[in-house]
């Protein structure tokens, strides 16, 4: 024994690894999960989801107006999904050993730099995974690029951010929650809200409406709707209402709806009155113009900041967890 | 109005039948008369104290929102909003209220059942339980502090080299209330010994252990060769191994990973490459690893977890190295294998302290007993700090467990004579250091 444990207690006892080389530590310990503790399950099921909702409401997506609002909304809630479940269980299932290496010299700020650029590597495959997936099942993607090159690598950008920050959102809860029963319990609640607080596809009473610039679906599906130019997509909803009065009588054996139909169909002025009926519904904050995905990218920005420094700022006082 | 003077009139008689159940518990009468403060009270008598400043905190923000309330008339959003957080506080409190009439059935020695007469018809309750006869506690509540065992006061002169602990007292604040959980602890333990921390449940084990590493740090002077731990924390963190009783690994990680890992933490960063690389063959070969090296930590065996636990701290080369129950799940071969191994660390110059719970079968193994017993102020104090066949002499006692036995106190199953070695220490240390 004698030879092994020459001199380091009493040599260099200053000057231990940094905060890089622990994040790379940790960054190592995370793809290892990766790999082998089955983390990489998150990538198929994305798949699958993505899969779902392109099926069931992808053929609408920057085709009509109201298709394109519960879309956007669905891949917004896709993204919020994946990102929740990518990192809420992280932290609070290896909480304990977290506090050993605490005591033995962790720093915080290198542990959660680390599980950021690792969820990163996991949203931005998860963001890739969901275009991949409408393209194959023939979803209309944005064709107009306003802040890159590409619409396409425009939208999965999007995508990601939206992943990201319930990423890091849901890492917020897994610093507070200490054990995973209790994070698994907070999601739902956190989803309910991103859900019932997007400020597009449920109506909240004006006074509410502020309480939506907290949500990432907010921000997510608002970049999207710009990206896809909604304001210039047909409204179709009236159209399909009226229609269905086609086929009334009135006063006798009159369809006077049919003969405005047939009049209109006649004419081919089918498309310029759902252009119309768009034009009087357009929303002011789908604008398509760069302006507009800045600002909903520098809030998403904002917020997973704001969520990480939250998340480093909790995980520092592990050390008065109870014994 | 008149429903006022109803809820005025029950409030009183809730009051009167408090007022008799506090006589019961020692509690002073004035308390059943101020709202929150008597259940906090009430909680006190049902040995449900924190439970009781919960239900207090609850009730205060209720009634705090229903004065808000009162401003607010009319409906609006913000009355809305505040109902949520009402609710929840109303839903809290009677959760509470719950636990509180529990632990009182527990306390008087009733069934649980009378905790819903408590929420349902509290002033019935109260009544009944208050001034019936038949309703008395059946055990002894401890509710004001106790003057506790006398202390030695001193001081132990530090040595150059070894750990010299100076321990007045270690506090900590919980529910606004302060309570001293260490007191009085003073010791010099030289090189290369191997010491056995023993204390029974609530004695201040851990917390003298985090005491001494500097983790929590108390009202107290700690120097390891001479240099003082709480003040040179951050340089001296890699001189003090602690091992935690659980195996705190990640399964997924090889042996030699976790060790490897545990190395680039935990060595300085001058060390080169080749030198770490050396340190940790060096240590898989020591602690019996090398033949597992590359297997998962989750396929190892309760031992083999239990070494690499050990083998992680090793790594750093530390000074003073301390265990708390390593030998917890292992049986008597694999136990003393570890002590041995443990033994050989010690005799390397360092010092070990060990906390376990089944010390007899390898207290051969030990050099110096720590004794710790909680004091009647409930207070960790130190009832003996020396060589092992001395503290034999020094209780009375043949064994480890039968001094366990002699300090734990009577509700424990012990003979409750901490009190009674606490102050024949001091007088001892009086003696000693003079």
């Amino acid at each position: 024994m004698g030879e092994t444990n020459t001199g380091t207690s009493s040599n260099l006892r200053q000057g231990h690894i940094g905060h890089v080389s622990q994040t790379l530590i940790y960054l190592g310990k995370l793809f290892r999960m990766f790999i082998f503790q089955n983390d990489w399950k998150v990538l198929p099921m994305s798949a699958v989801i993505a899969g779902l909702v392109s099926f069931t409401v992808g053929k609408n997506l920057f085709v009509s107006m109201e298709g394109t609002g519960t879309a956007a909304f669905a891949y917004a809630c896709i993204c919020v999904w994946n990102g929740f479940f990518n990192s809420i269980q992280s932290v609070c299932r290896e909480r304990p050993i977290v506090k050993r290496e605490h005591r033995s010299g962790l720093h915080i700020s290198s542990y959660i730099v680390a599980h950021m650029i690792y969820q990163a590597f996991l949203c931005a495959l998860q963001a890739g995974i969901i275009i991949l997936v409408c393209y194959f099942m023939k979803v209309k993607l944005p064709q107009d690029a306003l802040v890159v090159r590409n619409a396409t690598i425009e939208f999965g950008i999007t995508l990601f951010l939206i992943t990201y920050c319930s990423d890091m959102l849901a890492l917020l809860v897994s610093t507070i929650a200490k054990t995973t029963t209790a994070a698994m319990t907070i999601m739902p609640f956190l989803l309910i809200v991103q859900l019932l607080f997007s400020g597009a596809f449920f109506s909240l009473p004006e006074k509410v409406m502020p309480f939506t610039n907290l949500t990432t679906t907010k921000w997510g599906l608002t970049a999207i709707c710009a990206e896809g130019d909604y304001n210039s997509l047909p409204m179709v909803s009236l159209w399909n209402s009226a229609y269905k009065l086609k086929h009334i009588k009135m006063e006798g054996d009159t369809e006077p709806f049919a003969i405005v139909f047939d009049y209109i169909e006649e004419h081919d002025l089918r498309d310029e009155i759902l252009l119309k009926s768009a034009e009087l519904n357009q929303n002011e904050n789908y604008k398509h113009d760069a302006l507009v995905v800045y600002k909903c990218w520098a809030m998403l920005i904002a917020w997973t900041l704001i969520y990480v420094g939250a998340s480093t700022l909790i995980l520092e006082f592990i050390d008065k967890d109870r014994r | 109005m008149r429903i006022s003077m109803c809820s005025i009139v029950f409030d009183l008689l809730i009051s009167l039948g408090y007022m008799m159940i506090f006589k019961k518990c020692g509690i002073k009468l004035f308390w059943a008369f101020i709202p929150f403060a008597r259940e906090y009270q009430i909680s006190r008598c049902s040995e449900r104290e924190n439970d009781g400043l919960v239900y207090a905190f609850f009730g205060g923000v209720e009634m705090l929102m229903d004065i808000l309330f009162s401003f607010l008339s009319d409906y609006s959003y913000l009355v809305a909003f505040l109902s949520i957080p009402y609710l929840a506080f109303v839903i809290g409190r009677i959760v509470y209220a719950i636990r509180i009439y529990t632990g009182l059935a527990e306390v008087f020695g009733r069934s649980k059942k009378w905790a819903f007469l408590f929420i349902f018809a509290e002033s019935v309750a109260a009544l009944v339980w208050g001034f019936s006869k038949s309703f008395q506690p059946v055990k002894e509540l401890n509710l004001y502090d106790k003057e506790g065992a006398k202390v030695f006061g001193g001081e132990v002169k530090a040595e150059d080299e070894g750990l010299s602990v100076n321990i007045t007292e270690r506090t900590a604040t919980a529910f606004f209330k302060k309570k001293t959980l260490l007191k009085d602890i003073h010791m010099n333990i030289p090189k290369g010994h191997m010491v056995l921390l023993l204390g029974g449940s609530g004695a201040g084990k851990t917390t003298y252990v985090n005491a001494v590493t500097g983790y929590e740090k108390a009202n107290a002077k700690v120097l390891l060769n001479g240099k003082n731990i709480y003040t040179e924390y951050s340089r001296m963190l890699f001189d003090i191994g602690f091992v935690p009783q659980q195996d705190l690994m990640r399964g997924t990680d090889t042996v030699k990973l976790t060790l490897s890992d545990a190395a680039s933490l935990r060595l300085p960063s001058g060390v080169p490459k080749k030198e770490r690389k050396e340190r940790i063959e060096a240590v898989l070969e020591e602690f019996g690893l090398r033949a597992i090296e590359n297997s998962l930590v989750d396929k190892l065996s309760g031992g083999q977890r239990k070494r690499l636990s050990i083998a992680m701290e090793y790594i750093s080369d530390p000074s003073l190295f301390i265990l708390d129950e390593p030998d917890s799940g292992l049986d008597g071969v694999v136990a003393r294998g570890l002590f041995e191994k443990l033994r050989a660390i010690a005799d390397e110059g360092k010092i070990v302290i060990v906390i376990t719970h089944t010390p007899d079968r390898v207290i051969d193994l030990f050099d110096d007993v720590i004794v710790l017993a909680k004091d009647a102020s409930r207070t960790g104090r130190l009832a003996w700090y020396g060589p092992v066949d001395e503290s034999y002499k020094f209780f009375g006692k043949d064994s480890m467990e039968e001094i366990l036995l002699s300090i734990n106190q009577k509700e424990e199953g012990g003979e409750g004579k901490a009190d009674e070695f606490v102050e024949k220490y001091a007088d001892y240390m009086q003696e000693k250091v003079g």
